[in-house]
C-alpha cells in the first residue's frame, strides 16, 4: 500500500486552506440567512409524507431540496476556482503581458459562473457522493439486503445538504478533499454543514432501539 | 507511583464488595413458611352452618398433570394450532381453557415452583436455576399440592419427563423416569421417554397423581423457533395422548374421578426462546379436562378455536395467574391450599358446588391463607377479625398494605365477590415484591460503587492535554450510564456498542489520515476494520425488538447441504490456529536444540524449516482433536448444521463419546502451554542481558487461549474468531496510542459480546456447551465453562489488546532493530529511508511502552482505565436499579440487567482484565 505524506516531508508544501467567505453582496448575507430557514421548512413540511411513505416521501422531497440548494450556492457562495470568497468583489489583478480578458455579459457570466458549476456539483453529488455516502451508510449499520431505496435515498439527501455546497466550492480538487475526510479544512459555513450533516445522520441513529 | 497503585487497588477491591452488598439488598432471601398446610378452623362455623374442620366434597380424587415445556398458548388454541382433539373437548364443554400468566423469569425450574407452591418465585431461583444441585432450591421442605397429594391417604405420585422436578421433589415419586434436556437437538427421544410409560400408568391404579413433563417442543423452539416445520407435527403427537389419556379417563372405572391438566410451564418468543417477558413468553396455555366439567360449562358460550384477545397477541379466554393453579388444584382435589400459595381459585370452577355455603367456605380457606402471608408482610397493620358491622369502606388508601387490610375487613361481612377481591389485590401486591428491598444495602451498595469511580478517577493516566480519544472514551462511559435507565436500551444494548464502534473506528481512519494519507483508503486497515465490524454485527441478531429476524446464522448459507460452507470456514479457523501453535512448537524444538549443543539462538532459526514440519506434526493432533470434538459436539446439538457432510463420518464422530475427546482438548493445551512456556523460559534466561525478548510466550498463550474460545464456541459461531482474528491483525497495523488501545478494547469487547449472540437477557445465556469435558456435575467447572462460553469474544479481545498494547503478535511483531545511522542517503533509498525511520519510531515507541516505571506502567494505565470504566457501568446499573425499583419492568429488564452486571464486574474484570491480561502482560516481557 503506497502512502504519500502530507504536511512536512512532502515535495510540495499546500498552502493551508482558508476558509470559504459568503459572496459579499446583499442578496447573499440575506438568502444565507433564508436557506436553512427554508430547507427546515421543506422537511417539515414534508414530514407526515415521509413518515407515511419514506421511499414516495423521500423521493418527491429530493427535487425542492435539490432546487433549494442548488439556488444558495449559485446565491451565496463563490464557485471553484473564484480565489477565496473575499477576492471576488476586488478588482483582478493581471501579471504584466497578460491578456486582458473578454469580460462577458452579466447574465452570461452568471450562466457560466454559477448556474453550470452548481448544476455540475448537484450532478457530481448524485453520481459520486450520494453512491459512496449510500456505502457508509451501510458500513455504519443500514441494512444490506433490504430497504435499498430507504438507504440510497437517505444517502441522496445526505449528499445534496452536504455534498453540493462543498463540491461547489472546492470543485474536485484530490488534495482538498483528503482534506476534509481528514477534517483539516477550516470549519467555515460550507465544511460545518457538511460536518452537521454527518454527525446528525450519526446521532439520529440513537433512537432506534426505542420502541414509542 | 505508589500512591496510584495502593488507589487502585483500593478501587478495584471496593467493586466486588459493591456488587455484593447490593446484591444482598436487591435479592433479598424470602422466608417461607415450613411445614404443610392443614384444614383448620374457619370461625364462621355457627353463622354458616359448617360442621368444625369441614371440607366441601372435592369433585376429583386423581390428577393427571401434563406439562408441555414452553407450549404458548396460541399452540393450542388458535386456527392453526395441531390439537384438534384438545379444541373440540372444549367446543363440547369438556375442557376449560385459559392463559396462564407466567411471570418472568420465564423459565422451567422458577416456573414448576409457581405452579406447585403457588408462590411467586424469587428472581433467586434463576441462579440457582444455574446452580442445580443445590439444595436450597428443593422444594422438598417446602409445602406444595404434590406434597399435600402425597401426604394424603394412599397418596402416591408418579413422574416422567423433565428431571427437574426430580431435582425439586427428591424422594418423592413411587415410580419415576427422569430425562434431561441436554441435546437440544433431540426431539423424539425426550419425548418417547416419557410416552411409553403411559399406558401401562393408566392401567395402574395405585397412584393419585401423575405428573408428565415433555421437553420436545421446547427444544424444537429452540433450535428453529415457532414457526419449524416440526412444530406442527409435535403438536399432533400431543394431542394424541391427550386423547389416550382422555379416553382412558372415560373408559377405565378407577379413572373417573380424574382431573386431567394440560399446560405449558412457559412460552416462547418469535425466536423460539424464553426467560424473559415478552408476550409470547409469558403466555402458556392452560386446560383443565374431565368429563365432568359438563356441570360447570352447561351453559356457557364454547367456541374454539378462537383468536387472541383484542389488542393482545396470545390472549386466549379468560387470563388467569400460574400461581393460581395451586388453590384451583388444592380445591378441586380435596387437599389444604399450600401455605405459601398467592394463588386465586380459578372461580369458573365454583360451579361444581351447588351450596353457596360450601363456595365461601372454599374461597375464605384460600384468603385466610393468603391473609397469612401478607400479614407476615405487614406486621404492623391491623388484619384483625372484625366481626362488627361497620359502614361500607372505601378501600383507597395511600399504602398498599393498609388497602390490603381494609379489604381483608370487606371480606369478613361480605360475600364471595369481596373474598375474591381482596386475594386478587394482595396477589397483585405480593407480587410486585417492591417492599422486599433493603433499601439502606442497595444505597451502600450503590455508594461504594461510587466511591470506587472516584478512587479510579485518580489513577487515571493523565488528562492533560485533552486528546480526541480520551474525550471519546469518557463520552462512551458518560452515554452509557444514562442509557442504563431506559428498558429499551438496556435490552438492545448491543446497538449501542455498534453504533459507538462505527464512530470509533471511523474516527481511527480519520485520525491516522491527518498524518499521512493512504491512496487506497478502502483499503485504509482503519476502514477495513470497520467493513469487518459490519460483517460482525449481523452474524447474530440479538436484543428484544427484532429477536429472531434475519442474521448470518440462520442464513441458508449455513443450512442443510450448504453447511458445507460452514464447515470450510471452522476447519479454516482451526488450520490457522494451528499453524500459528506450530510457529511456537518449532520455536521451542529450536531453544530446546539449542540447550543440547546445537548452537540456534535466537532470530531467523524461528522458522527453520524442519523445525516448522515437526511442531506442525506434533501440533496437529491437537487441532484435529479439537476440530473433531467440535463436529460431533455439532451433530449431536445441531445436526441441521452438518448436513452437507458425509453421514459414515458423522456417526463415527459422534460414537467417539464427546467428554473424553474434550478433555484430550483441555489436556492437549496444557500440555503444550506448559511445554511452550517452559522453552520460552529457557530462551528468557539464554538471552544476554540487554536483549529483550519479542513477547512469544505471550502470543502462544493467546493462540492456545483462542483454542479453548473455539472449543466453548458454538460451530456457528466459530467464523466470527477468523474476522476477530482479521481485526486484530489490521489494528496492530494502525499503531495506536495506550489510550486509543484501551478504548479499542472496550468496544470490542463488548462488540463481540453481543455479536455472540448474547444479550441483556437470561434467555440468551447459552448452557449447550458449558459440560464440555465434564460427566457429573460440578458447580465449579460448569460455572467456569458457562463463563468462558458465554464471555468467549470479551476474553478473546482483551488478551488481543494487551499483545496490541504490547506490540506483540500483529503485522509489525517481529523486531527488526533497524540502526538509522547506517542508512544511506541517496535519493532512491529516501522513500525506503523515510519509512524505515517511521518503523523505527514505532518500535521505539512500543519499546518505551515496556520499559517504563519497571514495565507495568502502560498496563496499570489500561487498567485504571477499565477500572473506571467497571466502576461507571456497575454503579449506574445499580442507580438505575434503585431509582427504578417500582418500575414495571424492573424484574424483567433492570434486574437480568444487574445480574449481567455482576458477571461483568466479577467474573470479567477480575479474573480477565485484570487477572488474564495481566499474565500476558507479564509473560510478554519475557
Amino acid at each position: 500500500m503506497s502512502t504519500t505524506v502530507i504536511g512536512g516531508a512532502p515535495a510540495k508544501p499546500r498552502a493551508p486552506a482558508t476558509p470559504i467567505d459568503l459572496l459579499n453582496n446583499d442578496t447573499a448575507k440575506l438568502y444565507t440567512h433564508m436557506h436553512p430557514i427554508l430547507v427546515l421548512s421543506l422537511y417539515a413540511y414534508q414530514f407526515p409524507s415521509i413518515v407515511a411513505d419514506p421511499v414516495t416521501g423521500l423521493t418527491k422531497t429530493l427535487i425542492p431540496l435539490s432546487i433549494l440548494q442548488v439556488v444558495y450556492v449559485a446565491l451565496c457562495l463563490p464557485p471553484t476556482g473564484s480565489g477565496s470568497g473575499s477576492a471576488s468583489g476586488q478588482p483582478e489583478k493581471r501579471k504584466p503581458g497578460e491578456k486582458k480578458k473578454v469580460v462577458p455579459g452579466k447574465v452570461e457570466s452568471g450562466i457560466n459562473g454559477k448556474i453550470i458549476p452548481a448544476f455540475l456539483s448537484l450532478l457530481l453529488s448524485t453520481v459520486v457522493a450520494a453512491p459512496l455516502l449510500t456505502t457508509t451508510l451501510v458500513l455504519f449499520g443500514a441494512p444490506i439486503t433490504t430497504h435499498h431505496a430507504h438507504t440510497l435515498l437517505c444517502g441522496a439527501h445526505i449528499a445534496f445538504l452536504s455534498i453540493i455546497p462543498l463540491v461547489y466550492v472546492h470543485g474536485v480538487d484530490g488534495a482538498t478533499w483528503r482534506e476534509a475526510v481528514a477534517l483539516l479544512l477550516p470549519l467555515d459555513e460550507v465544511y460545518g454543514g457538511m460536518l452537521g450533516a454527518v454527525s446528525g445522520a450519526w446521532l439520529g441513529a440513537i433512537p432506534i432501539p426505542l420502541d414509542w | 507511583m505508589a500512591v496510584r497503585t495502593f488507589l487502585l487497588t483500593l478501587a478495584n477491591l471496593l467493586i466486588p464488595i459493591a456488587i455484593l452488598v447490593f446484591a444482598t439488598g436487591f435479592f433479598p432471601y424470602k422466608p417461607f413458611m415450613p411445614g404443610l398446610a392443614e384444614y383448620d378452623d374457619l370461625g364462621w362455623e355457627h353463622q354458616m352452618g359448617w360442621n368444625n374442620k369441614s371440607v366441601a366434597d372435592a369433585p376429583f380424587d386423581r390428577l393427571v398433570f401434563m406439562v408441555v415445556d414452553a407450549l404458548r398458548s396460541d399452540f393450542v388454541y388458535s386456527q392453526g394450532s395441531g390439537m384438534p382433539f384438545v379444541q373440540s373437548l372444549i367446543r363440547e364443554g369438556y375442557a376449560l381453557p385459559f392463559t396462564a400468566h407466567a411471570t418472568s423469569p420465564t423459565i422451567t425450574m422458577p416456573r414448576v415452583k409457581a405452579i406447585t407452591t403457588g408462590s411467586i418465585p424469587s428472581f433467586l431461583d434463576v441462579i440457582l436455576n444455574f446452580a442445580e444441585s443445590d439444595t436450597t432450591s428443593t422444594l422438598a421442605t417446602q409445602d406444595t399440592w404434590l406434597a399435600q397429594l402425597k401426604a394424603k391417604e394412599n397418596g402416591r405420585l408418579v413422574m416422567y419427563g423433565d428431571d427437574t422436578w426430580l431435582k425439586l421433589f427428591p424422594d418423592f415419586f413411587e415410580r419415576n423416569d427422569g430425562t434431561s434436556s441436554f441435546f437440544v437437538s433431540d426431539f423424539t427421544e425426550v419425548d418417547n421417554n416419557v410416552t411409553r410409560h403411559v399406558p401401562e400408568e393408566l392401567l395402574n391404579d395405585d397412584w393419585n397423581a401423575m405428573i408428565m413433563h415433555y421437553l420436545g417442543l421446547d427444544h424444537i423452539g429452540h433450535k428453529a423457533g415457532p414457526n419449524s416445520p416440526n412444530m406442527l407435527p409435535k403438536q399432533k403427537e400431543m394431542d394424541d395422548i391427550v386423547r389416550d389419556i382422555y379416553s382412558a379417563i372415560e373408559n377405565e372405572d378407577h379413572l373417573q374421578n380424574t382431573l386431567f391438566v394440560l399446560c405449558g410451564d412457559h412460552g416462547m418468543n418469535e425466536g423460539g426462546n424464553h426467560g424473559g417477558s415478552a408476550p409470547g413468553e409469558t403466555s402458556p396455555a392452560l386446560v383443565f379436562m374431565s368429563p365432568k366439567l359438563s356441570k360447570v360449562t352447561g351453559s356457557w358460550e364454547k367456541k374454539s378455536p378462537v383468536s387472541p384477545k383484542e389488542g393482545t397477541e396470545f390472549e386466549y379466554y379468560r387470563l388467569v395467574e400460574q400461581s393460581d393453579v395451586a388453590p384451583t388444584l388444592a380445591g378441586l382435589l380435596g387437599v389444604p391450599v399450600p401455605k405459601n400459595n398467592l394463588g386465586v381459585f380459578i372461580k369458573e370452577f365454583l360451579g361444581f358446588w351447588d351450596d353457596e355455603r360450601d363456595r365461601i367456605q372454599l374461597l375464605l380457606r384460600n384468603a385466610r391463607q393468603i391473609k397469612r402471608i401478607v400479614e407476615a408482610t405487614f406486621p404492623s397493620l391491623d388484619f384483625g377479625d372484625v366481626t362488627t358491622r361497620e359502614e361500607e369502606k372505601d378501600c383507597v388508601s395511600p399504602s398498599t398494605g393498609q388497602d390490603l387490610a381494609c379489604k381483608w375487613q370487606a371480606v369478613l361481612h361480605s360475600d364471595l365477590f369481596k373474598i375474591l377481591q381482596f386475594m386478587q389485590a394482595a396477589q397483585e401486591t405480593m407480587s410486585s415484591t417492591a417492599s422486599n428491598y433493603d433499601v439502606p444495602r442497595l444505597i451502600i451498595g450503590a455508594s461504594l460503587a461510587l466511591s470506587s469511580v472516584v478512587l479510579s478517577f485518580f489513577t487515571l493516566p493523565a488528562l492533560r492535554p485533552v486528546s480526541p480519544h480520551g474525550l471519546y472514551y469518557m463520552l462512551i462511559l458518560a452515554l452509557y450510564s444514562i442509557l442504563m435507565f431506559a428498558s429499551s436500551y438496556v435490552e438492545e444494548e448491543h446497538n449501542f456498542w455498534y453504533w459507538a464502534t462505527s464512530a470509533w473506528l471511523f474516527y481511527l481512519f480519520v485520525s491516522a489520515s491527518r498524518k499521512e494519507w493512504t491512496s487506497n483508503f478502502i483499503l485504509h486497515p482503519a476502514i477495513m476494520v470497520l467493513v469487518l465490524h459490519r460483517i460482525i454485527r449481523r452474524w447474530n441478531q440479538t436484543g428484544q425488538k427484532f429477536a429472531g429476524a434475519d442474521d448470518i446464522v440462520h442464513s441458508p448459507l449455513f443450512r442443510g447441504s450448504y453447511s458445507i460452507v460452514l464447515w470450510a470456514l471452522v476447519g479454516s479457523t482451526y488450520i490457522d490456529v494451528t499453524n500459528r501453535l506450530s510457529r511456537h512448537v518449532a520455536r521451542s524444538i529450536a531453544a530446546f536444540e539449542g540447550l543440547s549443543g546445537v548452537s540456534l539462538g535466537d532470530g531467523p532459526y524461528d522458522d527453520f524449516d524442519p523445525n516448522r514440519f515437526m511442531a506442525f506434526i506434533a501440533v496437529l493432533p491437537l487441532g484435529a482433536t479439537a476440530f473433531v470434538f467440535k463436529l460431533g459436539f455439532t451433530t449431536l446439538d445441531a445436526p441441521e448444521l452438518t448436513g452437507g457432510i458425509n453421514r459414515d463420518l458423522l456417526n463415527w464422530v459422534a460414537g467417539l463419546g464427546l467428554v473424553g475427546v474434550a478433555r484430550m482438548v483441555f489436556g492437549g493445551i496444557g500440555l503444550s502451554a506448559f511445554w511452550i512456556a517452559v522453552a520460552e523460559w529457557k530462551r528468557a534466561k539464554g538471552r544476554r542481558k540487554n536483549v529483550d525478548g519479542n513477547g512469544d510466550l505471550a502470543v502462544a498463550l493467546f493462540d492456545l487461549l483462542t483454542l479453548i474460545l473455539l472449543t466453548q464456541t458454538k460451530a456457528q459461531n466459530i467464523p466470527l474468531y477468523l474476522l476477530f482474528r482479521l481485526q486484530f491483525f489490521f489494528l496492530s497495523m494502525l499503531n495506536l496510542d495506550p489510550v486509543s488501545l484501551t478504548t479499542t478494547t472496550l468496544l470490542l469487547t463488548q462488540t463481540s459480546f453481543f455479536a455472540l449472540g448474547n444479550s441483556n437477557a437470561i434467555s440468551s445465556i447459552d448452557l449447550s456447551t458449558s459440560y464440555n469435558g465434564i460427566s457429573g456435575y460440578n458447580v465449579t467447572l460448569v460455572g467456569i465453562l458457562l463463563f468462558v462460553s458465554n464471555w468467549a469474544g470479551p476474553i478473546y479481545f482483551t488478551a488481543a489488546g494487551i499483545l496490541l498494547l504490547g506490540g506483540h503478535g500483529g503485522a509489525q511483531s517481529t523486531r527488526r532493530h533497524i540502526a538509522t545511522s547506517e542508512l544511506d542517503d541517496r535519493d532512491w533509498v529516501r522513500e525506503e529511508r523515510a519509512h524505515l525511520e517511521r518503523m523505527a519510531r514505532q518500535e521505539r515507541v512500543v519499546e518505551e511502552r515496556k520499559t517504563k516505571g519497571g514495565g507495568w506502567k502502560v498496563w496499570s494505565e489500561h487498567v485504571s482505565l477499565m477500572t473506571l470504566w467497571t466502576g461507571i457501568s456497575t454503579a449506574s446499573v445499580m442507580l438505575a436499579c434503585i431509582v427504578l425499583r417500582q418500575h414495571l419492568f424492573i424484574w424483567t429488564v433492570f434486574s437480568p440487567k444487574f445480574l449481567f452486571a455482576m458477571a461483568w464486574g466479577l467474573g470479567f474484570h477480575f479474573v480477565v482484565t485484570i487477572g488474564l491480561s495481566g499474565l500476558i502482560w507479564g509473560v510478554g516481557r519475557w
